[in-house]
């Protein structure tokens, strides 16, 4: 860890972070059976709009990436697309068991088990499926994350993208992308300029 | 606030005033749909968060020079046509510029969402626009047809004229009660202008994806609220200069803004969408024809 990671935030950023948590937009990437639990969050009965969390239909609009359940082979590429698409910050949250170890379908050849080798996840949430209460205090307490700026896996991806990449070729092969995550890292200052 | 220090002190402060009333408006109408879904819903200033949000990410994708330039126009256009509409004591562009120029500019951020859309070649964002610019066919013919009207009733093609001409005479001369066939017909384009429901056919998120808006992200799609909060208060007020006889003060304008806008809200809370012909048509079977009737009755009142 840096010595700028180890200093204070400023007052700016600290007031910042107070309001940037106001408002989330999340993208529901419903791979798996734990969809069904997202309805009843953002409707009337647990009504996630209160806390400025919403549904986009966009990779570029959003900032939390929810991947609800199960990822085949097949699904985790599109996954991958879709996160390198969005604008940082970003946070993706695992939902149910699925995405932590394999959940269900450990035994099966077309999932894979563990989503934090491919992408940087910011918070997992539990059970299968995790009821909408679950889901209400998980982002709550993404939300405090934020705030206190502890929020940070994102530029993980950006500073050990070495790591991901390898697992993403172990399991794919040559798989191609659109934009070149280390000339971005560069170019955006998340990591030092090598010349 | 029509000259000297004044008058520059306003010019610099009214987009500011205009995106405060747009934030409280954008806030007030999403509370008020949750409640009609009997939701608790967002904070009154959650549009304010959100575009903050938008405007501090820390990567933003530029597909091209023209996606930024778009950017520009579509913010600069609302701008400059927001400065010709009058408000409370401030009516100085007005003088210049009649209705006929606000309807001329009022096509300008349409267009430069058009190019930036372009260039970004997501095809959605291209159903989109085409979407939009179908729309337009809809109630700007309606909204011209009901400019013909008051232009052919008093002789003036000049917004505030109008306003004060309705100031003077009371509610009675109010354009919708004066001109009930021009007010209902203006009301439906009003509801298509804002791009509410039953005509939110533009946005769509179900089946296009936000259209315009699909590879907006970050600082771009910040521009892009700015732009929708400015427009919100602008579009109502034209609205209201010509049907509602304007406001006199600015508790007036408050008022009748938020009433205004409620009237719409309340309607694109409970309708679903049409689909685009259905929109289109929809426009040209009702809202046409009665705007139509109303010019010929005012034709025939003045021989
Ligand atoms: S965690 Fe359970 S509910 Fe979620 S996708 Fe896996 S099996 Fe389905």
């Amino acid at each position: 860890m840096s010595d700028k990671e180890l200093t204070q935030r400023s007052a700016w950023e600290t007031v910042l972070a107070s309001l940037k948590k106001r408002s989330l937009w999340m993208l529901h990437y419903c791979t798996g059976c734990g969809a069904v639990e997202l309805p009843p969050t953002m409707t009337s009965r647990f009504d996630m709009e209160r806390f400025g969390i919403m549904p986009m239909v966009t990779p570029r609009q959003a900032d939390i990436l929810l991947i609800t359940g199960y990822l085949s082979v097949k699904t985790l590429k599109r996954v991958i697309l879709i996160y390198e698409q969005m604008q940082a910050p970003k946070y993706v949250v695992g939902f149910g068991s699925c995405t932590i170890n394999g959940g269900m379908y450990w035994n099966s050849y077309a999932t894979m088990k563990s989503l934090d080798r491919y992408l940087p996840v910011e918070l997992y949430l539990a059970g299968c499926m995790p009821r909408p209460e679950a889901i209400i205090s998980g982002f709550n307490s993404l939300i405090d994350r934020i705030d206190r700026g502890e929020a940070n896996s994102w530029k993980d991806y950006y500073e050990n993208y070495e790591f991901y990449r390898k697992n993403q070729e172990h399991t794919f092969g040559d798989i191609e992308t659109h934009r070149s995550i280390a000339d971005d890292a560069q170019y955006y200052g998340f990591v030092e300029v090598t010349k | 606030m029509n000259s000297g220090i004044g008058l520059i002190v306003w010019i610099i402060a009214y987009p500011f005033v205009s995106f405060f009333l747009g934030v409280l408006l954008g806030g007030y109408g999403r509370k008020l749909t949750a409640r009609v879904q009997r939701r608790v819903g967002p904070t009154w200033i959650q549009p304010l968060f959100d575009v903050i949000k938008l405007m501090t990410k820390q990567t933003n994708i530029s597909h091209g020079y023209m996606h930024d330039v778009a950017m520009m126009m579509l913010v600069g256009g609302t701008l400059m046509t927001m400065y010709f509409v009058p408000v409370p004591g401030f009516h100085y562009f007005s003088q210049f510029g009649d209705y006929i120029v606000v309807m001329y500019l009022l096509l300008v951020p349409p267009l430069g969402m058009a190019l930036g859309v372009g260039q970004t070649a997501n095809p959605n964002g291209s159903i989109g626009i085409s979407r939009a610019l179908q729309m337009l066919a809809g109630y700007e013919i309606t909204l011209v047809m009901t400019f013909i009207g008051f232009a052919m009733k008093h002789g003036t093609t000049s917004m505030y004229e109008l306003m004060k001409l309705q100031q003077a005479g009371g509610p009675a001369t109010w354009g919708i009660f004066a001109e009930p066939l021009l007010g209902i017909a203006a009301l439906f384009a009003l509801q298509g202008m804002l791009n509410e429901k039953p005509f939110e056919v533009i946005i769509a998120p179900h089946e296009i994806a936000t259209g315009p808006m699909t590879e907006m992200g970050g600082k771009y799609l910040g521009m892009m609220f700015i732009q929708h909060l400015i427009a919100l208060p602008m579009e109502l007020t034209i609205f209201m200069n010509l049907f509602l006889g304007g406001a006199q003060s600015w508790v007036e304008y408050v008022v009748k803004l938020f009433v205004l806008f409620t009237l719409v809200l309340v309607v694109n809370a409970v309708y679903g969408r049409f689909k685009t012909d259905g929109a289109l048509r929809f426009f040209w079977k009702l809202p046409l024809p009665l705007a139509a009737l109303g010019v010929v009755m005012i034709m025939a009142n003045g021989m």
